[in-house]
């Protein structure tokens, strides 16, 4: 029965994209779900299921951490009075909508470049017998879809598990009620989320030029992504004051998303006839049907004024030039490379990560990330000012550089192994010698620059200024230190030119490997801080960890020289372990 | 002197390009012809030192070019097939970055990327990025990234794809300029007319195996045929073009 309902559906599907909006819906999906590149069908089915577990991951993790929390026995055993599933869950029911309106928000602003049609669809769809029109509404539901399966898939694991664990104890009909304030709640939130990025990415296309566009839009995801973590970080260390503020007071501030999602969801649950409750409700509504309808006017006016004239317009313009000493890529950093080689790809890796969208939004997500825990530190503080006072600088005020470091220089470190025109790699593969070992090299020079370049002269005047000379150079040069020897540890294995490798294959260890660069974040800027804090009070005791820098970089020189030549060789295409 | 000595190529168990053996001496034009598929850019990538070869070698004044590929690239001007650059470098970046590997002499790469730059008409647009670029363009970048070293040798695959006539013809007679300074080309073409006017000898690709060698006149003579067309489709072509068109034709109108 259910093979049969299935051949019929696939049927229908064959028969539905046989046709002219079918076919370009499928195209307009694949290209959303694909990106650019055009991968193996293989590998583009793996890359699908992963990117859909990785998706759902957040809201299943945080439903199981509430099965514990509402489990019946765990609360017996604490002595806990039953839950009532209407009010007592509320906190954690703004925690759920800010989980899905930050998880559906990365995606939209992930796929930003793929929403919109691009030059690319104009050659090969329009000398074809299609309308336009045809091409703007496949479009159109091709980003329906996109913002449908990515609101299922990120609160799939919610929607059940959730509800399941706060009426454990209550009737059927409670649990009904419950799941379905719930769904109308994140549901909606994440549609809000995905149609907002959408609005924002529309109206920018549609008032400003494509070339302005581009470097435009990259600035305004940073800064979406980082309000977006900002959110996340929130209701993740205080979700009880934004609940507060839903219930009690800040009415204005509760209008605001996702606080008014939580309104929607405490209607259901039987509290409409509260007039506040009801005026969150009408302010979540008003704000999703004003982002949808933005979003799709902004889409209407980008068709029309980019698409329809792309043959008028340029893809791409100048260059535009940053004064010398602003320029990562100033001849000046790359002097300190000893060969022409390193020289010429230091260069490329450089102009590579200011101008390809794709990697500088990598390392302004990691960049984003970084303020958001920095800041999440900072407001731990007691008072603002406590964060300058004292002798010598508090915890929370020394760990904010090597926050940063570690995230940028773990950014670029990733956005390394995403290729570049894989094609046009031939130009190393042609002038580079396998054996050299240039890339070491350019990365290192390249991680150094990024990031303590603009960091240790930041961090030195900063802490200058309220500590005086002595804690800044300190400071500073624990800094660079720490930063080099993170740069050194990541480097051991280092065999690519940034940039010119393909995409590296899946590693069965991949789970212990983001386990470490956790375990990585918490050494760098938590006990390497503590320790830090205990040199200023006594500076004489940076002698005691000095030696500790030398053996570390003689284990690294170590561990390299013992590795087989073949592994030393500079590569450009990854081999799957299996393969191997 | 460039001398290739039965250098062949396996891809897994198939073989590309059985084993081959020829000289390119200073100041000689070497045509190679062949059908798509035939094997002639893996024997370029094989005598850039891209691919090894299964077997045979490569040799560079009477040395093994993997004994010191980089001696070996230093010398070499080397056009591939495909204008792959990366697209977000401005043309001058492009040409900035090729002399850096080359480690040419930052003055002297300067003078002579400008230089170039403008014979080749491509001054206005060096600090545009080169995914504007149409071709004609890339492929004349393409050309002054090796040309701009001054190489002995220069290897040069479907050197003339997408350029208009005017390039065209620059680029035949610098060929031949070239030659007569004494520096040897490899001539990898699909265009008969021109290889016909550009090389003094000839080698002619059938899936993977060399059907013709000499100089062009003596291939011409072998196979009795006045144009080099004619020779080539002598010896690769094996279905009668006039039926193949008329199939096509048929194809076409066909309700």
């Amino acid at each position: 029965m259910i093979q049969r309902v299935k051949r019929r559906l696939e049927q229908r599907w064959e028969k539905f994209g046989r046709t002219v909006f079918g076919c370009l819906l499928r195209l307009f999906i694949g290209r959303m779900f694909y990106g650019d590149t055009e991968p193996a069908a293989g590998e583009a089915n793996r890359g699908v299921a992963v990117m859909v577990i990785l998706l759902a991951l957040p809201g299943l993790l945080a439903s199981l951490l509430m099965l514990q929390k509402y489990g019946s026995l765990i609360r017996f055993l604490r002595g806990q009075q039953a839950v009532d599933p209407f009010v007592t869950p509320i906190a954690d029911e703004y925690s759920f909508i800010v989980l899905s309106i930050v998880v559906t928000g990365i995606v939209a602003l992930w796929r930003w470049d793929s929403l919109f049609l691009d030059r690319r669809d104009y050659k090969n769809l329009v000398p074809l017998p299609i309308s336009l029109r045809s091409i703007f509404l496949a479009n159109l539901c091709a980003i329906l879809a996109l913002t449908g399966i990515c609101t299922l898939v990120v609160n799939a694991a919610s929607l059940l598990l959730f509800p399941a664990a706060v009426t454990a104890s209550s009737t059927g009909i409670v649990f009904l009620r419950f799941a379905s304030g719930h769904f109308v709640a994140v549901v909606l939130a994440s549609c809000f989320s995905f149609f907002f990025v959408f609005a924002v990415a529309g109206i920018l296309m549609a008032i400003l030029p494509a070339t302005v566009f581009k470097r435009a839009s990259l600035f305004v995801r940073f800064l979406l992504a980082v309000i977006l973590l900002a959110m996340l970080g929130g209701s993740v260390i205080n979700p009880e004051f934004f609940s507060r503020m839903a219930t009690q007071s800040h009415r204005t501030l509760s209008m605001l998303p996702p606080l008014s999602f939580l309104g929607l969801a405490r209607a259901v649950w039987g509290a409409s006839g509260d007039p506040y409750v009801a005026r969150m409700t009408g302010a979540a509504l008003i704000a999703l049907g004003l982002t949808f309808a933005t979003a799709a006017i902004a889409y209407s006016v980008s068709f029309r004024r980019l698409f329809i004239r792309i043959p008028e317009t340029a893809d791409v313009g100048l260059v535009p030039r940053l004064p010398v000493f602003l320029s990562a890529l100033s001849p000046r950093f790359g002097r300190f490379l000893r060969k022409p080689a390193q020289r010429a790809c230091y260069e490329f890796v450089g102009r590579t990560l200011l101008r390809s969208g794709t990697h500088l939004q990598i390392v302004l997500g990691f960049l984003a990330l970084g303020s958001v825990v920095a800041a999440c530190v900072l407001a731990s503080m007691t008072t603002p000012r406590s964060i300058i006072a004292g002798k010598t600088p508090p915890l929370a005020f020394l760990c904010i550089p090597f926050i940063w470091s570690y995230c940028v220089v773990v950014g670029i470190w990733f956005a390394f192994d995403v290729p570049m025109e894989l094609r046009a790699n031939w130009i190393f593969r042609f002038w580079l010698d396998r054996d050299q070992h240039e890339a070491r090299a350019v990365a290192r020079w390249v991680l150094l620059v990024f990031s303590l370049s603009w960091l240790a002269p930041a961090c030195f005047v900063v802490t200058m200024v309220f500590w005086g000379w002595s804690v800044a150079l300190l400071h500073t040069l624990v800094l660079s230190i720490c930063t080099f020897v993170l740069v050194e540890a990541l480097l051991v294995r280092m065999r690519k030119i940034p940039f010119t490798c393909s995409y590296p294959t899946f590693k069965s260890n991949a789970g212990i490997i983001a386990c470490g660069y956790l375990f990585g974040f918490l050494f760098f800027s938590d006990y390497l801080v503590q320790v830090e804090r205990w040199c200023l009070l006594n500076p004489w005791r940076v002698l005691l960890f000095a030696p500790l820098v030398p053996i570390v970089l003689w284990a690294t020189y170590l561990y390299r020289k013992q590795l087989l030549a073949m592994d030393k060789e500079l590569i450009f295409e990854e081999v799957s372990e299996f393969e191997f | 002197m460039l001398e290739a000595k039965g250098i062949y190529k396996y891809y897994d168990s198939t073989l590309a390009v059985e084993p081959i053996s020829f000289s390119l001496h200073p100041g000689q034009v070497m045509g190679y012809l062949g059908p798509n598929g035939s094997g002639k850019s893996t024997t370029v990538r094989m005598l850039t030192g891209l691919l090894e070869p299964s077997g045979g070698q490569v040799l560079f004044d009477g040395q093994n070019i993997r004994e010191n590929l980089s001696a070996y690239r230093k010398r070499l001007g080397y056009v591939p097939e495909e204008a792959h650059l990366y697209e977000y470098l401005t043309g001058e970046e492009y040409l900035e970055m090729v002399a850096t590997l080359r480690a040419m002499p930052a003055a002297r790469a300067k003078s002579r990327t400008d230089s170039l730059l403008k014979l080749f008409s491509l001054w206005p647009h060096r600090q545009v990025t080169m995914g504007s670029y149409s071709k004609g363009m890339r492929q004349r970048i393409l050309l002054i990234a090796a040309l701009m070293d001054n190489p002995d040798v220069l290897i040069l695959d479907e050197p003339l794809s997408g350029l208009d006539v005017t390039s065209t013809l620059i680029i035949r007679s610098l060929i031949q300029a070239l030659s007569a300074l004494g520096k040897s080309v490899f001539y990898c073409s699909h265009i008969l007319e021109v290889v016909e006017k550009v090389c003094s000898h000839l080698i002619v690709l059938r899936k993977g195996r060399v059907v013709a060698h000499g100089t062009t006149s003596e291939v011409r003579g072998d196979i009795g045929k006045s144009t080099l067309e004619g020779v080539f489709l002598e010896l690769v072509e094996e279905s009668n073009l006039a039926t193949v068109v008329n199939e096509i034709v048929d194809v076409v109108v066909s309700p």
